[in-house]
């Protein structure tokens, strides 16, 4: 019960990425997606695990909050495709966690599938470097919480968290005209 | 720790100071220095260490770097590629270590071949390219200085992750994106318009070669796969970093040395990149000789191209005709005697 | 005998080029003596391994790293034909001028066919000859990137395809070495893979190419230098096949059908000659002539036609020396070239064509057919030839590179060599064949004085010495004041020359119609590929998924 609310709301926190244009909402995305992915990978990992993970998407978050589009912008006008992938993100993602797999562990498995794909889907979807970096901070920690489905050490999540966090403060240079 | 992996980061590392000694003063030695190193020890990082969640992280991270550096490009454009090749590689673990299905492992080889590509920038995931980009920034970067680490790197750990039947599929797949790759670069290089996508085109063809390597699962692709790379990083490299000098002036005789130049991009002998073919052929024939016979067609498409690359250059003398002399003694030398670098690598 | 003594010939150019490149890096042009020395040097060393012993010398050192050991020999195949290459190019090198790029050049070349002839296995010769290629494509498109030029393309898939001749008997019989490869390990398939990389080497085929187009060039220099280290190669493997098959090809038809191809391509050479609008037109189509018919005795499978080949391809080695340096104008140099090279009695090309066609009828059936088919080729030439001192010169090269009186002397003394074919044979062309073709080289044999074959005797001195006496009592009592050089029409010409000419110019005219333009854009596919748009890495990934789960 609390893996799959746990995989729900890691799955909330990417699908409010991709719906979110402002900072707020895109930390707000970060900050639910790491606690999702941090109780998701904690209940098999442990609870230092849990900890990294919250610590690097928490640094993620607070990066976020500082730098990025103003406000909130939670499904601007023309967002219903985005949330039409949302939705569709989780259903094949939840169709393949429990229905063509098996085993243990299928809320994580939910869990980085849906985050892993609207992650993936909002860097390539955005022109905005603020978003791509907030979808690149929780595609990481999900790749880092991927890494429990093979019985991982836990140097793949302080490698999640550390690049979660730097994705947060990364500067970027201004780009040259051609 | 994989000793091929050891003697591409020693290529690499002598690439880097090779370029920063003799690169053309157009190029910035400090952006050079600093992307160049950034790439290099992301890259070796990549190749070594022990888990294959960390070297993708490693991998985004470099994605992450490269996107934000100074350059022409959109950090958004930039970070495309590599970020979707993260996610497939992403996927492609998850699917191998779960149960189920046995198309699963498949469809974890489809990510581990479809990742690699886009992570090294080929077709069908041919990073977008800005020639006015300086050199540092550009995406052949990635082919020439991470791609190779990170090629090995997922080869190797591939075979620990796939199982049997879908190790199968990740060879044979390995080699359609390579034959599909030496096609499209070799033609790619002779027809297009810029020169600058022509010099792409030719390591998307090299690579190509790198792949269908890796794919044919004897030792000899093995080997034909290594002495690619090192025709890359030791060769290619090189000879692109001192084409990005001022353009050849058309009023200039062609010299001999441009069309020396276009033989050791063409891989005819004696230089390395014939010695890789007669390894990818042994190899080839060794598993389906039809493959050799298609592989050995394609092969020849690399000359108009070449060609067109060897006439770009204007080796005008001094500092960089010491380079280009370097570079094609070093490929002439592995080529008629490349047993040193095999047995480095324990090959 | 040292083994190490078999990198000489291959060494001593390397050096030559390496001095040469150094001082002109420098600045400073050391003219032709480094180059003279260097080349010579190599004939020199050849002579000088194989001579004392007559019998194979041998270096074997570590593996290299593609599956073959370093392994280079001088056996009597390598002498024979290492002689051929470096003879006329060390004469070119040391009379023409060049430039010291193109003497560097010229000396990488020559070392390069060298060592893919003295190489131990198909691998190693693959390798040595394809670098011979680029560095002959480089000389000439640095001489003048304009003029003619083999095509690089054909070069290299020619030993690209020898690679894999070498890559397939490793693979199959573990080893590609010549003279260690299973009988059995050679079929039908890589025989003919063998046999096609030969033809593209040399360029034996019935049209015109780089072995008649080179003549053509405004400087002969990068042209006589490339025909002469690389022409030979192609007839190099095609005999190497034998030792290959222990003494014969792998199927009766590949001898057959190899001599046909020779002989129509001695035919179409020998047809072009007579339609020459030049003298050095004429001269140009010489070469593959002689190349067509050592072909067709090469390949007809018996040791008689083995040696006459080679006798024929060692005098046309000393032809291309001698019309590299042969001006473009009318003269006694001239008369005596193209005497010489159409094969007037008593020359050596005269006496290597009749031991040839004898062999050709020793074969008997169809091989006979295409012995007739050789003489019906020469006499075609030996009319262009009668043509072609009433043509005019040519359109001249510089003086500096051209040279008569050497020119002369070779024609010369291949017209008076005649009747020391016996002799040339026995101790030239006979080891070639004993090497290669151990069983049949027995039937083989003669002397000094005559060249005895299974049905007939030969009696090269008695016949031709007279003939030769004849010929110059003759000229010193007529002069060649009864040589008419009015022109002469055309015997006839090819109606398929034309009509190549023409499909190969609507082949490069080709284009894709206007209303069919939107959809072939390439450099929209070009665009739609390298933008960088997730719609096509999605779709990519689709097919890839769908591809492996058929």
């Amino acid at each position: 019960m609390i893996d799959g609310s746990a995989a729900f709301v890691a799955w909330l926190g990417a699908a409010l990425i991709v719906l979110a244009d402002g900072r707020r909402g895109l930390a707000l995305g970060v900050g639910v997606g790491t606690a999702g992915l941090a109780v998701v990978a904690g209940l098999d990992a442990g609870l230092a695990v849990a900890a990294v993970l919250t610590l690097g998407g928490a640094m993620a978050a607070l990066g976020r909050l500082r730098a990025g589009p103003g406000g909130w912008a939670v499904m601007p006008p023309g967002s219903t495709p985005r949330l039409i992938l949302c939705v569709a993100t989780a259903l094949i993602a939840l169709w393949i966690a429990l229905g063509i797999t098996s085993g243990e562990s299928a809320a994580l498995r939910f869990a980085v599938l849906s985050v892993i794909g609207l992650a993936g889907a909002r860097i390539l979807s955005s022109v905005d470097p603020d978003v791509q970096l907030t979808a690149v901070a929780l595609l990481a920690l999900a790749i880092g919480c991927a890494a429990g489905l093979g019985g991982a050490e836990v140097w793949p999540y302080v490698g999640a968290a550390l690049v979660a966090a730097g994705a947060g403060w990364l500067p970027l240079s201004a780009p040259r005209a051609a | 720790m994989l000793p091929e992996a050891v003697e591409l980061i020693a290529l690499a590392v002598a690439a880097l100071a090779f370029a920063l000694v003799f690169a053309p003063s157009v190029i910035p030695r400090r952006s050079l220095a600093i992307q160049g190193g950034a790439g290099l020890v992301a890259g070796a990082a990549i190749a070594l260490v022990p888990i294959f969640d960390v070297a993708l992280l490693v991998l985004f991270a470099l994605a992450a770097i490269d996107a934000a550096a100074a350059g022409a490009q959109r950090f958004a454009v930039r970070l495309r590629a590599p970020a979707l090749a993260v996610a497939f590689l992403a996927v492609a673990l998850i699917f191998a270590r779960v149960e189920g299905p046995e198309v699963l492992g498949r469809f974890a080889a489809v990510g581990l071949v479809a990742g690699l590509a886009a992570a090294v920038g080929l077709l069908p995931y041919i990073h977008p390219f800005d020639g006015g980009d300086e050199s540092p920034a550009s995406p052949l970067v990635w082919m020439a200085f991470a791609g190779p680490l990170l090629g090995v790197s997922v080869v190797f750990r591939a075979e620990s992750v796939l199982s049997v039947d879908s190790g199968q599929a990740f060879a044979a797949m390995l080699i359609g994106v390579g034959v599909l790759n030496m096609a499209w670069g070799a033609g790619g290089s002779w027809l297009t318009s810029s020169t600058d996508a022509a010099w792409r085109y030719s390591f998307m063809a090299d690579w190509g070669l790198v792949l269908c390597g890796f794919g044919l699962t004897v030792v000899d692709g093995q080997r034909a796969a290594l002495l690619a790379l090192f025709g890359i990083i030791a060769g290619r490299l090189p000879l692109y970093l001192a084409s990005r000098a001022a353009p050849a002036p058309k009023a200039l005789p062609e010299r001999p040395i441009n069309l020396v130049i276009a033989g050791a991009l063409a891989g005819s002998a004696p230089f390395v990149g014939f010695a890789a073919r007669i390894l990818l052929l042994r190899g080839a024939t060794t598993l389906y000789w039809p493959l050799a016979f298609a592989l050995a067609l394609v092969m020849l498409a690399w000359l108009p191209g070449s060609l067109r690359l060897g006439r770009s250059l204007n080796v005008a003398g001094g500092r960089q005709a010491i380079a280009v002399t370097l570079v094609l003694a070093v490929n002439v030398a592995a080529g008629l005697y490349p047993l040193p670098l095999l047995t480095a690598a324990g090959l | 005998m040292p083994s190490a003594a078999v990198l000489g010939p291959v060494v001593l150019p390397l050096v030559a080029a390496g001095v040469i490149g150094i001082f002109g890096l420098a600045g400073t042009n050391l003219g032709r003596l480094i180059p003279a020395v260097g080349a010579w040097g190599c004939v020199a060393a050849l002579l000088a391994v194989w001579l004392p012993v007559r019998s194979s010398v041998e270096l074997v050192l570590g593996q290299l790293g593609y599956g073959s050991a370093f392994d280079m020999r001088i056996d009597a195949a390598s002498f024979a034909f290492g002689l051929m290459v470096a003879t006329p190019t060390a004469l070119m090198l040391t009379l023409q001028p060049r430039t010291w790029p193109q003497a560097t050049i010229s000396l990488l070349a020559m070392a390069s066919a060298i060592a893919a002839l003295e190489a131990g296995g198909v691998v190693l010769t693959a390798i040595a000859g394809g670098t011979a290629a680029t560095l002959a494509v480089v000389l000439l498109e640095a001489e003048d990137s304009r003029a003619p030029r083999p095509s690089w393309a054909l070069l290299l898939a020619g030993w690209l395809a020898l690679s894999w001749v070498g890559v397939l008997l490793q693979v199959r019989g573990g080893t590609a070495v010549f003279s260690a490869v299973p009988v059995s390990t050679v079929n039908n398939a890589i025989f003919a893979l063998l046999a096609l990389s030969a033809l593209l080497v040399s360029c034996l085929f019935p049209w015109r190419t780089w072995p008649a187009q080179l003549w053509s060039r405004p400087s002969l220099r990068a042209a006589g230098v490339t025909i002469a280290t690389l022409f030979p190669l192609g007839f190099y493997l095609l005999v190497r096949a034998y030792e290959l098959g222990d003494g014969r090809y792998p199927n009766g038809l590949f001898n057959a059908g190899l001599a046909t191809l020779g002989v129509i391509t001695a035919l179409a050479a020998g047809a072009r000659a007579q339609a020459a609008a030049t003298r050095r037109e004429f001269l140009g189509e010489v070469i593959p002539f002689f190349g067509g018919l050592a072909m067709t005795a090469i390949s007809i499978g018996t040791a008689l036609g083995l040696v006459a080949g080679i006798v024929m391809l060692a005098t046309a080695s000393a032809l291309i020396a001698a019309l590299a340096l042969l001006p473009d104008r009318a003269g006694f140099a001239s008369l005596l070239a193209i005497a010489a090279a159409v094969g007037l009695p008593p020359g050596l090309a005269f006496a290597s064509r009749v031991v040839a066609v004898e062999a050709t009828f020793e074969a008997g059936d169809f091989l006979g057919l295409i012995g007739i088919a050789g003489i019906a080729a020469w006499l075609v030439l030996m009319v262009g030839g009668a043509r072609a001192i009433g043509l005019p010169g040519g359109r001249g090269h510089p003086e500096s590179e051209t040279f008569p009186n050497v020119s002369l002397g070779i024609a010369l003394a291949i017209l008076v060599a005649g009747p020391a074919v016996a002799a040339m044979q026995l101790a030239y062309a006979d080891p070639v064949a004993a090497e290669v073709m151990p069983g049949s080289a027995s039937s083989l044999g003669g002397g000094l004085v005559s060249i005895v074959t299974v049905s007939s005797v030969l009696p090269a001195v008695t016949l031709m010495v007279p003939l030769l006496l004849f010929g110059v009592l003759l000229y010193a009592l007529v002069g060649s004041s009864a040589i008419q050089t009015e022109s002469r029409p055309v015997l006839f010409r090819l109606p398929a020359a034309a009509a190549l000419a023409r499909a190969r110019t609507a082949a490069r005219s080709l284009a894709v119609p206007a209303q069919y333009r939107s959809i072939l854009n390439m450099r929209e596919l070009e665009d739609a590929a390298a933008g960088g748009k997730p719609v096509l890495w999605l779709t990519a990934l689709v097919a890839l998924a769908f591809a492996v789960t058929r």
